[in-house]
């Protein structure tokens, strides 16, 4: 029996685009939940790292002086 | 002790020495044996009879005195037409390809491998396409089972931010909207086939056809490979050809289909996304195409892993591979063994003009419907939306976002519409993976 080829891509096109749109659909949804849910219960601290970090990069560098000065004293104690 | 050790060591030169030797002789006598067999095989021959049998293994006379019996790669027989002409003509198609990759800068990442391999595949009795050429171990190795298009989706998934997608979830419909350009050249396919007996294409021929309006290379190249590997050749020259003319195929439909005051709309700016919402994200999709449609998974599975590598912030090392050296190492065996497939015998066919017709088509059919589905949107949503951005919906990524955003500059300098439009642009992929997934299920 010939095939209907026009015939069957229509249908082909019918359940493709549902299924992609039907997916899509669910997926916006989805996203929408998800940004609610974690705007909620776990929001992103914005400001804090900002404020924190040079903290952190001060104590940081002062231990890296002291690291510094500390290797440099024990070399030259070697080589003396 | 050292000097006990050094004895040792001695000891065991020596016995390796005196195996290798052994080995050695063996193999002379091997050789020996071999040459007696070839000079009785072997008869002298006056230095014009080995001229002219030295013509008979040219390229040159492969060409000009094509003869029947002559095998491709698989072992099939090729047309005389295929041998001669058919091979110049393909040469001449494989420069205009090298031409359009380095002048013309269109997708060269792929198309000069691509072509390559057909200027390799073309090339008489070396047989580069056999199972134990290089092409078609290359081929073999990655496409005929459809693994190459897999590792360049993960690599894909680890380049892309869904940032501006989860900003504004609902133009993920844009990308669902274009592949309409998938589905309308199926229909055109078909009618193409069953109307004009121009060609003859089965409904999975067809299938694999359409999924250029996808805009996305490596999804045609799965699923061509899937459904008619025969035509492999020509749906991924027409795809990423198609796809480098994105600049010169989209404007005039955007335009065509939109006002200019619609065109000038601007856009809310969007708002933050948290990190944990792309880190989710992926996994969201996976569980997804898990529950609707498992015949996805391939695609939208390295997709996902390679974009949950990259948002997990824990293995830069591993996303960057994905990024970068993977990427590139399987771009190169996808373009070659692709290449193979623009054999004179397979490519010279009525079949790749229907194809590349179609292809154009689809990537119209999808623009088109992307921008019209953007216009209802904007018609009936509460925050206003440039129907232009509906044009990226063709994967295509980032290529259309592109094109969408130097359109809507050029109606209103300032009107920067580029994050807008990679939204439905990531969307699109996932739709055209959905679509890919659909046309699998089908023919299962």
């Amino acid at each position: 029996m010939e095939i209907d080829l026009v015939g069957e891509s229509l249908k082909f096109m019918v359940l493709g685009m549902i299924v992609v749109f039907v997916f899509l659909a669910v997926l916006v949804q989805l996203m929408k939940l998800q940004a609610k849910l974690i705007e909620k219960y776990f929001p992103e601290k914005e400001p804090a790292p900002v404020t924190a970090k040079p903290a952190v990069s001060v104590v940081d560098d002062k231990s890296k002086m002291a690291a510094i000065i500390a290797a440099i004293t024990e070399l030259k104690k070697t080589k003396s | 002790m050292k000097l006990k050790n050094f004895f040792l060591m001695l000891m065991f030169v020596f016995a390796a020495l005196s195996v290798s030797v052994q080995a050695s002789e063996h193999a002379q006598e091997k050789v020996t044996q071999e040459q007696a067999a070839q000079e009785s095989t072997y008869e002298p021959k006056g230095i014009g009879h080995m001229l002219a049998s030295f013509y008979g293994t040219t390229g040159l006379k492969a060409i000009l005195e094509p003869h029947e019996g002559v095998t491709n790669g698989e072992g099939e027989e090729m047309s005389l037409f295929a041998q001669g002409w058919g091979r110049v003509m393909m040469f001449a198609i494989i420069f205009l390809l090298f031409y359009l990759a380095i002048a013309k800068g269109f997708e060269p990442l792929l198309l000069l491998p691509i072509a390559f391999g057909g200027l390799l595949a073309n090339i008489p009795i070396a047989n580069m396409t056999s199972e134990h050429g290089m092409l078609g171990i290359i081929y073999n190795m990655g496409i005929a089972n459809e693994f190459f298009p897999l590792l360049i989706f993960m690599g894909v998934g680890a380049m892309t931010d869904f940032g501006p997608l989860l900003s504004r979830p609902k133009t993920a419909l844009l990308g669902g909207a274009a592949q309409f350009g998938i589905f309308g050249s199926l229909v055109g396919a078909a009618a193409l086939s069953q109307y004009t007996g121009m060609v003859d294409f089965t409904l999975k021929q067809c299938s694999a056809i359409s999924i250029i309006g996808g805009a996305d290379g490596p999804t045609s190249i799965f699923i061509a490979s899937a459904l008619a590997p025969e035509l492999l050749g020509a749906i991924a020259v027409a795809a990423y050809s198609y796809m480098a003319l994105v600049p010169v195929i989209q404007p005039p439909i955007m335009r065509a289909l939109t006002s200019k005051e619609e065109r000038q709309i601007v856009m809310k700016t969007t708002r933050k996304v948290n990190k944990l919402e792309k880190l989710l994200f992926p996994l969201v999709v996976i569980v997804m195409t898990l529950l609707i449609l498992p015949d996805a998974t391939p695609l939208i599975g390295a997709f996902a892993f390679g974009n949950f590598a990259k948002e997990s912030g824990v293995v830069d090392r591993l996303s960057n591979e994905m990024q970068n050296s993977l990427i590139n190492i399987v771009t190169i065996f996808l373009g070659l063994g692709v290449g193979s497939k623009l054999a004179s015998d397979k490519f010279l066919v009525m079949e790749t003009l229907g194809i590349m017709i179609i292809g154009l088509l689809a990537f119209a059919a999808g623009t088109a419907a992307g921008v019209l589905m953007a216009k209802l949107m904007n018609k009936y949503s509460d925050e206003p939306i440039n129907p232009l951005i509906g044009a990226a919906g063709v994967s295509a990524v980032p290529m259309a976002a592109r094109v969408v955003s130097k359109v809507g500059s050029e109606e209103k300098p300032g009107n920067i519409l580029l994050m807008h439009a990679m939204g439905p642009n990531v969307a699109g992929v996932i739709g055209s993976a959905v679509a890919a997934g659909v046309l699998l299920s089908i023919f299962k």
